[in-house]
């Protein structure tokens, strides 16, 4: 009983992280209908960026926290720009191709720079852990979870209060028409981008703290945010952050109970029947954001 | 003229390990080769019929692992009372079985993964290598997970009972490599100048006038799915009892995406693509290995990528064709991806 | 259908321009192939050995080489992986010709290697991996200076009660040396009565463990044996310290750099055991005190990390018992290397290095008997724990 408990806490832990990491990759797929496969790099990015300035250059932890999001923010609006702005219209395999291209780039850039030795993250949180009982966790992870669940919400408020918000679901449901209104689709599109990416620099630079940071950090995040995105059907927000969690759920129960090898294995094996049953996702209202 | 390059072309394909003293660019050229073949076969989905599968390497790791395993020999105490056991198998009849296994899963793909596009289509793909490569690492038992099959035989030449030679030689194993390129291109060639191809290429382009027409999408698909399969399960089996060892590793994404790489800046759609991509590719890391690390190299391959897609769409061999032909005219024999007028990108470029 | 040929025809020609071999230097140098993973999931390690060999090779230079020539280490990446290890010792062998070998860190990427010495006849000192396998299965061209996994469990057996160990559980990474290490410690620990638990088992890149901590805080054991590389132990500390795991938590391995864990896993790794098979912060204790001092003040004034000395010194070792051998043969001839091994005396930083005969007869490889230690961390510092 007591280690089922401590599970489930893990998966809400974990299940908060793995929901902003899905909502950033599901938004870009459902206003731009690009499969953003630098998404696991811009989560290393965040990650990279909190090393820097916290551990070489010495800043504030939570300064640093802002910063790496800044950051990840900007390096999303110049990927747009530059790489897909050329490309409006394209199908959506070239623009696929495309992002491969910027995420090997962007990958080995990080190996180069940061070489293949994995960092690690101090953090000003104590040691001992938030014992509630027979479970316990750690400070830097309730803090993660709290902060995770904060910036889903706050695009959650972006998306449904703002005039950027109505620009972007308007051209969710039609990008012509949009236009035709009045709706400057260009900067939708890098608003979008950016927001995603912050979205995940956000997610690398609070779980670095928590795991090592390694050049190749990036690429099970970025599987993993698929699978969260394949679940919740891709462009639906609220479908991604109970994706999540699921997620997280099928991955602590399988590793707890059936075998802990095949942990990661599980969320692929869940997208496999997810779309053999249901190609749409499980909570299948692609037709709106939000 | 055309045959006498041709012929010139063969002759140089087969005298390298001649004039080719070198046993280390030998040994380019053969996982060249190999990777060459993989990426023909991807591009017959890639290419000929449009669908753009990640998991490709799947196929590959299939052939290469129930190769070497079939080759080697296992044992499986599946339940308590259960075992099963395969005892070594010949490398020829395992690589044979590599191709089957492969193809079969291809079957199974093509079925679950053709009844979406698109962007599921991609990530289906994308889930299934990784679920494969994952249970590689974790059924130990029978892949020896991240520890490695290792000492797989290599590849046993001459006739069963009277004479046997084993392939440890990098020459004889560039011929073997050589054979199986030859053969797979001319399998992908008259599968796409037939009916078949016709009908692939007709839904590339436009997929509900086909069905309109009568073609049975599906049907073709899962068709080039399992050619595709084997020929990559093929690749992989010449790469395990070649490099003898392999791991769960062999089913990463980044040679997934080393195919796409070779197809695309060959040319997709195109016979000769993959080939022009496969050598380019293969070679280059040898070129840049001198004055690059890896990093650089793949930064290279990854801007490569961008700029292909940017400047050359449809990559380097449609490219020299019709420069080609701006200046001496149209050629006899058109490739089949020019048996319509419109590319995708086009068609669907604003 | 022929202008691609021609393309491809310039490609080929250009290519094997770029083929053609380089000069030879004009100064003959002997040359020591070492493959090492310098990327992926354990090249902190990897770098560490291999800067111990670079301190290696440039003493053995400034005292005017062997047999009068230079030494020149030869550094391939294995990427921490077993075909690339694989890749990278052909290369060496094909490429550069060495005659011998140091390599490859990890038991897995090493007995993948092992097939390639048996085919090219090439000698290679191992100077981590631990698994049994690997001096056991008739190679003869292999020489490992590092114990054997079965030598650190039966080196620990008289320390059992020292920690009054009841009930053991394991978490090991998934390859050769963890589950072997578990097999071993396992055997051992039954054999003094110890009740043996769980084996829990985590892939090398894992980075989120909380469920097999979890399940492993549910059990009943006092002591957790964790085997792993200092990345992912980093890792284990600081999420059993977050669970709130009961047990005694000893590594093994000699892999595992305390300096780092308090480092990078502070408070987290209080409390915990290692084991170990050089103790940088007592050097005078090691059995070799000048040599150790000295190895430890070169690497200090390199400005390399302390932390990487446990794993630094094998490095070192290799690549001495190397020039040892190559001076004792009076060529830098594989097979007279190979001779040569079997009766070297090497001074080194972990002990005194020489080889014993292991594996069927005909066919032994080399296996030198080290020394052991175990450090505790406690508030930050390592101590030699007291019992």
């Amino acid at each position: 009983m007591d280690q089922l408990l401590q599970h489930l806490l893990n998966t809400l832990i974990l299940g908060g992280t793995y929901a902003l990491l899905g909502i950033g990759l599901t938004l870009i797929f459902g206003i731009m209908k690009v499969v953003n496969f630098t998404h696991g790099e811009l989560y290393a990015f965040g990650a990279y960026m909190m090393f820097f300035f916290a551990m070489v250059l010495g800043l504030d932890f939570f300064a640093t926290l802002v910063i790496a999001v800044i950051l990840g923010v900007a390096l999303g609006a110049l990927i747009e720009i530059t790489l897909l702005r050329p490309l409006r219209g394209a199908n959506i395999d070239t623009t696929m191709l495309v992002m491969i291209g910027a995420w090997i780039v962007m990958q080995n850039t990080e190996q180069l720079v940061w070489s293949g030795i994995a960092k690690s993250i101090n953090t000003p949180f104590p040691v001992e852990p938030l014992v509630l009982g027979p479970v316990s966790v750690s400070w830097v992870r309730v803090f993660v979870f709290v902060v995770a669940v904060l910036l889903i919400l706050g695009a959650q408020l972006l998306i449904h209060r703002t005039k950027l918000g109505k620009a972007m679901r308007a051209t969710f449901q039609d990008r012509d028409t949009a236009a035709l209104m009045g709706v400057n689709i260009n900067f939708v599109y890098t608003a979008t981008f950016a927001l995603g990416s912050g979205l995940a620099a956000a997610a690398g630079a609070l779980l670095g703290p928590v795991f090592v940071v390694t050049p190749t950090m990036g690429n099970l995040a970025a599987l993993k945010a698929f699978a969260i995105v394949i679940l919740g059907g891709l462009g639906n927000i609220k479908g991604a952050t109970i994706g999540g969690f699921i997620l997280a759920f099928v991955e602590e129960m399988g590793a707890g109970y059936v075998s802990s090898g095949y942990r990661d294995a599980m969320g692929f094996l869940l997208i496999i029947i997810v779309l053999l049953f249901k190609p749409t996702g499980l909570f299948a209202r692609a037709e709106r954001i939000g | 003229m055309k045959t006498a390059l041709l012929c010139l072309w063969l002759a140089v394909l087969l005298t390298v390990p001649l004039w080719l003293t070198d046993l280390y660019f030998l040994h380019i050229l053969i996982t060249t080769g190999i990777f060459t073949i993989a990426a023909m076969s991807l591009n017959l989905l890639l290419g000929f019929t449009g669908q753009l599968s990640l998991g490709h390497v799947a196929f590959f790791g299939i052939g290469a692992y129930t190769s070497a395993l079939l080759s080697l020999g296992f044992d499986l105490q599946l339940t308590e009372s259960y075992r099963f056991a395969v005892a070594p198998k010949p490398v020829w009849l395992a690589f044979l079985a590599g191709i089957v296994v492969a193809g079969f899963f291809g079957w199974v793909i093509g079925r679950i993964s053709f009844k979406v596009r698109g962007a599921y289509f991609v990530i289906v793909t994308i889930s299934f290598a990784e679920v494969v490569r994952l249970v590689a690492l974790n059924w130990v038992d029978l892949t020896e997970g991240p520890m490695a099959l290792s000492a797989i035989p290599p590849f046993t030449f001459g006739i069963p009972g009277l004479w046997e030679e084993t392939i440890y030689k990098k020459q004889p194993n560039y011929y073997l490599v050589l054979g199986v390129a030859i053969l797979s291109y001319l399998v992908i060639r008259r599968l796409v100048l037939s009916r078949v191809g016709r009908a692939m290429i007709a839904l590339r382009e436009n997929e509900p006038l086909a069905t309109s027409v009568g073609i049975d999408v599906t049907r073709y698909l899962i068709l080039a799915a399992v050619v595709s399969a084997a020929i990559a399960g093929a690749a992989g089996g010449l790469y395990a009892h070649y490099v003898r060892i392999i791991d769960p590793d062999i089913f990463l994404f980044i040679y997934t995406v080393t195919m796409v790489i070779m197809v695309i800046t060959g040319g997709k759609g195109t016979l000769a693509g993959p080939i022009v991509g496969g050598l380019i590719f293969g070679i280059l890391p040898v070129v840049l290995r001198s004055f690059a690390g890896p990093e650089i190299q793949w930064i290279i391959y990854g801007a490569f990528m961008i700029l292909i897609v940017f400047f050359l769409p449809d990559g380097i061999v449609p490219a020299i064709r019709s420069w080609w032909e701006g200046r001496v005219g149209p050629l006899a024999e058109p490739e089949p991806a020019e048996l319509s007028n419109a590319r995708p990108a086009e068609r669907q470029a604003e | 259908m022929s202008h691609w040929i021609k393309a491809v025809a310039l490609t080929l020609s250009a290519v094997a321009l770029a083929a053609v071999p380089q000069i030879a230097s004009a100064q003959e140098t002997i040359k020591i192939g070492v493959n090492q993973p310098l990327t992926g999931a354990v090249a902190a390690s990897g770098n560490y050995v291999t800067n111990g060999a670079r301190i290696a090779a440039d003493e053995l230079n400034a005292n005017g080489g062997i047999l009068g020539q230079q030494v020149e280490l030869i550094i391939e990446d294995n990427k921490s992986n077993p075909t690339e290890a694989v890749a990278a010792a052909e290369k060496l062998i094909v490429r550069d010709e060495v005659p011998v070998m140091m390599g490859a860190w990890s038991s897995t990427y090493t007995l993948a290697v092992m097939p390639k010495l048996m085919e090219y006849e090439i000698p290679m000192v191992v100077e981590t991996s631990s698994s049994g396998k690997i001096t056991t299965q008739g190679n003869p061209w292999v020489f490992r200076i590092s114990p054997t996994s079965e030598m650190e469990a039966k080196a620990f057996a008289d320390k059992i009660d020292d920690f009054g160990i009841k009930k053991a559980d394991f978490l090991a990474v998934n390859n050769d040396w963890g589950l072997g290490a578990s097999d071993e410690f396992r055997t051992m620990l039954k054999e003094n009565g110890v009740e043996v638990g769980m084996v829990e088992t985590m892939s090398a890149d894992a980075q989120d463990l909380s469920a097999q901590l979890s399940k492993l805080k549910a059990s009943d054991a006092d002591t957790l044996f964790v085997t792993t590389a200092v990345e992912q132990l980093t890792l284990v500390l600081k999420q059993a310290k977050s669970l709130g795991l009961p047990q005694t938590i000893i590594t093994t391995g000699g892999s595992q750099s305390p300096d780092q864990l308090i480092d990078q896993a502070g408070a987290a790794a209080d409390g915990s055991y290692h084991l170990l098979f050089f103790a940088p912060w007592f050097p005078e204790a090691a059995p070799n005190p000048e040599v150790a001092v000295q190895f430890v003040d070169k690497w200090k004034e390199r400005g390399y990390n302390f932390a990487g000395l446990t794993e630094g010194f094998r490095g070192y070792d290799g690549i001495m018992t190397i020039a040892a051998a190559i001076e004792k043969a009076g060529e830098a001839e594989p097979e007279a290397i190979r001779e040569a091994l079997w009766d070297v005396k090497v001074e080194g930083v972990n002990g005194d290095i020489s080889f014993i005969k292991q594996g069927p007869e005909g066919m032994e490889s080399g296996q030198n008997v080290p020394a052991v230690y175990v450090v505790k961390i406690e508030n930050g510092e390592i101590i030699q724990p007291s019992f």
